[in-house]
């Protein structure tokens, strides 16, 4: 060593210093207080009502909104909150079935601090079958955590959001618009709510009701000429005629509505930071049918339950009642993050796992189609006591 | 009932490495982790076209295969190197404080960052030589205690490593003052410190010195596929050694022996028991003491509640659409201060309002093809060193990250002249409400408990075996010896994994 360290006049004051480092810290930590530890810290409560997680909820209300849509009101075990846009996923065990399905909150983020939240739900499938047809007031429903990025973000969006939303797809919108109404939000919001027939608009009452300076809505109906609403689909004419100025787009709706909204908007020219669309639901897809085997590890136990080439793996580890998670039901959230140890499978649509899941076999059932018998580890989803 | 010889509760850096070591040990693991994912902090996340780090800026230590560095040669033993391509981060820091007009960018290796030094003060030279050979024998020392255990011979200590003895109980400012360094000198030098979270009139010489010195001799590196290649990489290991995991999987209890008071099974949240007598926790020890255990001993008691947290996290992550020249982002690795006086800095960073600090990073100046072309990634890290995020209401959250996330942007372009506004197509901010959420740890800490004079790296490591009261109950992870960061975590898991091993292998 090229020079000897000191700081005081004399070495060995230094390392006297050194030696004096474990009978201070013992000392230290001696002078602790004998109070108990918490069992919980301010900001992991705040962060339990921005994320409840998994919980169970009462239904306390239904009501029909139109001829095949209802709004379900839920009574939940915690207040909680969250972001006007998201989704929250309902479930339940029907039969053998475990099954649970993402709907955007149709109702204002300050109800849910108050226990109660709501979501709208068109009648178009097996679970929404079973809501309309069986669900009543009273029963036990199990709720996921609030999700997604549908929503209006001040730091980079334009203070002033063109909604276009396609028959159901309003509900996300219902629910910024009442954010905007009580003071939550702050920004514009221009509504193209696009339906077949006036018979179909959902929250028609409620919607004009909000009308304000920030909160316009234009209806446009594909199937009716009627006084009062605009006719056709909802098109650049229709957009420039109303909005004017700079805007970012959300849309939410069916994909043949996002193929026709992104041919209309090239006229805007907008970069992709100005269009944001919500992700809808994988469904089945149209194979031959054949069932494969699927060998699933769920925490210590090992499951062997069908698979139908034509569903995804997790609708397959649903239909046999297993505890699988899932939230988007997209392939985007990562919800169902999976090892695959064996077999193979086909992506619905873009991949949109990360880079090192692919590279080491990790897929998301919720947008995964069997193509081989196939062996999995699930994680287990962590739901509450007796769901 | 289910028995395992060792129990492993998070999968966090600590816990990865620690399953791994047992295994490697013989020994039969189960590893739990609460979320679905592995890796704690170390992981990623997707939003759009970007797939975003959460959390490392770069991991130091690992160094190339003709220079490696502890972590690197730590990865081999584990049998883990080769199933993550690995790339080098081009230059150290750029470190702009605003108090000083201070603007200074320094390169990795020593005597590069030497040379750099003196262009920038002339006469810096001779204590910046002098700090590089004290941090080295620093390092020495810190080897050949690690070899033995911790159980070091003094006259050994005193012998071969005078100098690290002598300089190990001052703070880095008491150090560096006695090697009569230039002020600016000592300014550019200290801008790691927010790396560990204590100023530096507190935080221990010995840890900044062998942190710095690390990252200057080895230079920096990075996973291509962002942390989560490693833990993915990890836990692919563990299965190859048979070792057991559970995401989702939350451990809620540490059952003990009524005799002994040490371990004997753990408890998980669907009421699972699991017989076991040993478990590494990868968590703080306020959380084991405070609720997964009923009898905790009045002494560890006393001792959690000594200690004193480490800063509460907060990360800005951005996806933009213009790429890294375009926007005039010059740099892979930024830290933007008020002041490089340190104490004064740290005070400022105890509320959301004062607290203007960051630590960014461009990924693409290290590995441009992170993102698509035409466009870049950054993430901005800050730290509060108090609980001003506890005063934030649920229904006042999102405004507040809002007003957080804009102070960023703003600082960000004021400081540097670069242009992120009007290009910015992603983003998503962490509070400490979500490093609380994730991981569970108090108040949102993501550094532990802090890095102060008395409870510093030295006597941590010196107290290592008084500090292991429980039979059974070791810890890996932030809060554990080795303090916190990737690198600390990942040896402290090496060290709690092989003394559970040793452990075990006493009891027969």
């Amino acid at each position: 060593m090229a020079f000897v360290f000191k700081k005081q006049i004399f070495g060995f004051m230094d390392l006297l210093r050194f030696k004096k480092l474990v009978p201070k810290r013992r000392e230290k930590l001696a002078e602790g207080s004998d109070a108990p530890l918490p069992k919980t810290y301010a900001v992991n409560e705040t962060a339990k009502i921005l994320h409840p997680g998994y919980q169970s909820a009462k239904l306390v209300s239904v009501e029909q909104n139109t001829a095949d849509t209802k709004t379900y009101t839920f009574e939940t075990e915690k207040p909680f909150y969250f972001r006007a846009g998201q989704y929250i996923t309902v479930g339940c065990k029907i039969g053998e079935s475990e099954v649970a399905r993402p709907y955007a909150v149709s109702s204002a983020p300050k109800a849910a601090l108050e226990k109660k939240v709501a979501v709208t739900v068109k009648k178009c499938g097996y679970f929404s079958g079973y809501l309309f047809d069986e669900a009543k007031v009273g029963d036990m429903f199990v709720l996921g955590d609030p999700s997604g990025e549908f929503c209006y973000e001040p730091v980079k969006d334009v203070p002033h959001i063109v909604a276009l939303a396609g028959g159901s797809g309003i509900t996300p919108f219902y629910s910024m618009a009442q954010a905007i109404a009580d003071g939550t939000n702050d920004f514009r919001l221009t509504v193209f709510y696009g339906a077949k027939t006036e018979q179909e608009i959902i929250f028609k009452k409620e919607l004009d009701a909000l009308v304000s300076d920030k909160i316009k809505v234009i209806y446009v109906l594909s199937d009716e000429e009627k006084e009062g609403y605009e006719h056709g689909f909802i098109g650049a004419d229709l957009l420039k005629k109303y909005v004017s100025g700079d805007f970012t787009v959300m849309m939410c709706g069916p994909a043949a509505m996002y193929a026709f909204a992104d041919r209309e908007l090239t006229a805007f020219a907008l970069p992709l930071r100005r269009i944001k669309k919500e992700a809808n639901c994988v469904g089945a897809r149209d194979v031959e049918p054949k069932t494969w085997q699927l060998t699933v590890h769920i925490g210590f136990e090992t499951f062997t339950v069908p698979a139908d080439a034509r569903e995804t793996v997790l609708v397959a580890m649903e239909r046999a009642g297993l505890k699988a998670p899932s939230k988007c039901r997209a392939g985007g959230c990562g919800f169902c993050h999976s090892k695959l140890l064996s077999g193979k499978f086909s992506l619905a649509g873009a991949d949109k796992r990360r880079l090192a899941d692919g590279k080491f076999g990790y897929i998301h059932p919720c947008c995964s189609y069997p193509d081989s018998d196939m062996e999995l580890i699930v994680p287990k989803a962590d739901l509450p006591e007796g769901m | 009932m289910k028995k395992y010889d060792a129990v492993v509760i998070g999968a966090g850096n600590g816990g990865l490495v620690a399953a791994v070591r047992l295994l490697q040990g013989g020994a039969k693991t189960l590893l739990v982790e609460k979320h679905n994912l592995p890796g704690g902090f170390a992981t990623s996340f997707r939003r759009g076209r970007f797939e975003f780090e959460a959390s490392l800026h770069e991991l130091n230590d690992f160094g190339t295969a003709d220079n490696a560095g502890d972590v690197r040669d730590l990865f081999d033993a584990l049998g883990v190197t080769d199933k993550i391509e690995w790339m080098q981060i081009p230059e150290a820091y750029r470190v702009i404080s605003r108090a000083e007009k201070l603007d200074a960018t320094m390169p990795f290796g020593v005597k590069e960052f030497i040379d750099k030094m003196e262009s920038y003060v002339p006469g810096s030279r001779p204590s910046m030589t002098k700090f590089f050979d004290l941090a080295e024998e620093i390092r020495l020392a810190q080897a050949y205690s690690s070899s033995v255990n911790g159980k070091t011979d003094s006259k050994i200590m005193v012998g071969q490593y005078g100098n690290f003895v002598r300089s190990g109980s001052y703070s880095v400012n008491e150090v560096l003052d006695a090697l009569k360094m230039p002020k600016k000198a000592k300014d550019i030098l200290n801008a790691y410190w927010c790396y560990l979270g204590a100023h530096c009139d507190d935080l221990s010489f010995v840890h900044y010195a062998s942190m710095v010195n690390r990252y200057i001799r080895r230079g920096a590196s990075m996973p291509k596929m962002r942390s989560h290649e490693i833990s993915l990489a990890l836990v692919e290991r563990i299965r190859e050694l048979g070792g057991d995991v559970l995401f989702n999987t939350e451990a809620v209890k540490i059952l003990t022996d009524e005799k002994d008071g040490g371990v004997n099974g753990v408890v998980l949240a669907d009421g699972t028991q699991i017989q076991t007598r040993h478990v590494v926790a990868n968590c703080a020890p306020h959380v084991v003491f405070g609720r997964m255990m009923d009898k905790v001993p009045q002494a560890e008691v006393k001792a959690t509640n000594a200690r004193k947290f480490a800063g509460r996290g907060m990360t800005m992550f951005l996806g933009l659409d213009a790429d890294a020249d375009e926007l005039g982002i010059e740099n892979h690795n930024y830290f933007l201060y008020d002041t490089m006086d340190t104490v004064a800095q740290y005070n400022n960073m105890k509320t959301i309002k004062d607290n203007e600090v960051q630590a960014t990073v461009c990924l693409n100046r290290a590995y441009p093809e992170c993102s698509p072309k035409g466009t870049c990634m950054m993430y901005f890290t800050t730290l509060y060193m108090s609980d001003d995020w506890a005063n934030v209401k649920a229904e006042d959250y999102y405004k507040t990250k809002d007003y957080v996330a804009n102070k960023m942007i703003d600082r960000f372009e004021q400081d540097t002249g670069a242009k992120l506004r009007g290009h910015i197509e992603e983003i998503s901010v962490a509070t400490p409400m979500t490093y609380a959420r994730y991981c569970g740890h108090p108040q949102g800490v993501i550094y532990g408990y802090e890095s102060q004079y008395w409870d510093g790296l030295m006597p941590r490591l010196l107290m290592m075996g008084e500090d292991h009261t429980i039979r059974g109950l070791r810890f890996a992870g932030g809060y554990a010896m080795r303090l916190s960061g990737y690198s600390s975590a990942y040896f402290s898991g090496d060290i709690s994994g092989r003394q559970t091993v040793g452990d075990i292998r006493k009891e027969g």
